[in-house]
């Protein structure tokens, strides 16, 4: 079986939040944007602290015409919510659970894991700095690094060296807002007369409108009565002899609904690899 | 044929439902209207037409504050949302209150499964864990306030179909009876509504009995 419009759903899960109120958007816009498709027959979210959450989950999809539900982690990497808390609450025995209608629930990777994901970071840069030349821009990407269990310093740094392979900046390197190389040592850190500094992270909250921006040392400059994406606007600041480009959290990029149905899609094309040899 | 969750709205509907939670729903044509039930004799209500601005109408209260929990009563006022059919009815439903709809046919079709709040928090790991050393008396207070229908903090309008614990017992007697019978509205309007219904504890409740218990330890051992 394979992605089918006729009967297969879609389940995107997010972690969502109970004091930003931006956190769920990414999840939301992607599941219009697939909806509007028509690959899926139906296409819903749910979060570890919003509403639908992931108990009232599995109730979305009680149509006998779904034969498989697609579970994608709207998550930038593997950890403690992909291991331990998306298969306890979705209730899921592995990668593949059958319910006891026969409803099968695929548990595909998160969208962090997908090698496209490049891609985006690339077109992000792009985006913010249009005019400025690679080759005389340092890319940095920030991750938040150290909680338990966390594996987004992994994937960012993996991130890192797909893009320093590629030879197009004048360099390329992580940051954490908790772990070295802090990202407050951007002045150290980088040496081109650009920097452009891309949140590793699937949306944008405190941690992008204002803790990165502090650490930076932009976040003075947000007025506290302009909206918090205003500091994504005010590109570039011009701080220690340099223009400084800051980008919004990555996983705001619209692509990521095509990364989501190609995590849905890459399930049953590993099934396959996985089938044993006759 | 309708899907499932559709059909158990159209056939709430049909039953002559005036409404979910605090929303009031109007027939227009083959249309709906939908509009905070305070606000039907207002005449200077802003209109909306497209079921995606439900999800801007639910997110903040009318003091701007983020609502994390969607059933909370406490739904801006001010608007009137016009839709052209069914479909559209149940997009901006599952915006304002978000897989309650599915729970309900779910209910309905006596396939939803409840858990009881001790089991949910026994389920908890990383640091929610803690929340399961909450005392029953404790839950009785928290639920009490957390869940209460009207003058609740922050409150909520759906009916609690969880119990306590394995010996299925009433998780607050803090709340009237009522706040555990479905299909019985919470809005204490007295009319056919649409339920709202709670399978189990939210993340909400979960933080909050994780809260009770992290500061009743902290008096204790402030007091030693
Ligand atoms: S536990 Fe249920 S009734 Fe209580 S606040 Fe949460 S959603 Fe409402």
């Amino acid at each position: 079986m394979s992605v089918s419009s006729e009967s297969s759903a879609l389940l995107i899960v997010g972690h969502g939040s109970t004091v930003n109120p931006d956190s769920s958007a990414p999840s939301l816009e992607q599941a219009a944007a697939i909806r509007a498709h028509d690959i899926f027959r139906e296409v819903a979210c749910c979060f570890w602290k919003e509403e639908p959450s992931l108990r009232d989950a599995l109730f979305l999809f009680s149509d006998p015409e779904i034969r498989e539900v697609y579970v994608v982690p709207n998550f930038i990497s593997e950890g403690y919510f992909t291991q331990t808390v998306i298969p306890r609450e979705l209730e899921l025995d592995g990668r593949l659970t059958t319910r006891p209608d026969g409803q099968v629930w695929k548990y595909c990777e998160p969208v962090g894991n997908h090698p496209g994901v490049t891609e985006l970071l690339l077109r992000r840069a792009r985006e913010v700095a249009p005019q400025v030349p690679e080759a005389e821009t340092s890319l940095v990407i920030v991750a938040h690094g150290t909680p338990l269990n966390d594996k987004s310093a992994i994937a960012a740094k993996r991130e890192v060296e797909k893009i320093a392979a590629l030879g197009r900046y004048a360099s390329v390197q992580n940051a954490y807002m908790e772990e070295s190389p802090l990202i407050s040592d951007w002045p150290r850190l980088t040496n081109a007369p650009n920097v452009i500094v891309v949140p590793f992270f699937i949306s944008d909250g405190l941690h992008s409108y204002e803790d990165i921006p502090v650490l930076l040392g932009i976040g003075a400059e947000s007025g506290a009565a302009s909206s918090p994406r205003a500091v994504f606007r005010r590109n570039p600041h011009r701080l220690h002899g340099r223009n400084l480009y800051y980008a919004s959290a990555i996983g705001t990029e619209p692509k990521f609904a095509e990364i989501i149905i190609e995590q849905a899609r890459a399930f049953d094309e590993a099934a396959l690899d996985l089938r044993p040899i006759a | 044929m309708l899907p499932r969750i559709s059909r158990a709205l159209a056939d709430w509907i049909s039953a002559g439902a005036r409404g979910i939670g605090q929303i009031e729903i109007q027939h227009d044509g083959g249309g709906f209207v939908l509009c905070h039930f305070d606000d039907i004799a207002r005449k200077d209500l802003e209109i909306f037409r497209s079921p995606n601005d439900a999800a801007e109408l639910a997110k903040f209260d009318d003091e701007g504050n983020y609502r994390p929990l969607k059933t909370a009563p406490n739904l801006r006022r001010g608007w009137r949302l016009e839709l052209p059919d069914l479909e559209a009815l149940q997009e901006a439903l599952d915006f304002f209150y978000p897989g309650r709809l599915a729970v309900l046919a779910a209910w309905e079709a006596n396939r939803l499964t409840t858990a009881p709040l001790r089991q949910t928090l026994h389920r908890q790991s990383g640091m929610y864990r803690v929340a399961a050393k909450i005392s029953d008396e404790q839950i009785d207070t928290v639920v009490g306030q957390f869940c209460r229908s009207r003058g609740g903090n922050p409150g909520c309008l759906r009916t609690i179909l969880w119990s306590r614990d394995a010996t299925g017992a009433r998780p607050s007697q803090h709340l009237p009876l009522e706040k555990f019978i479905a299909p019985i509205d919470q809005t204490g309007r007295g009319e056919t509504r649409i339920p709202l219904l709670c399978q189990e504890a939210c993340n909400l409740l979960v933080a909050e009995a994780r809260e009770v218990v992290a500061e009743a330890r902290e008096t204790t051992s402030r007091a030693e």
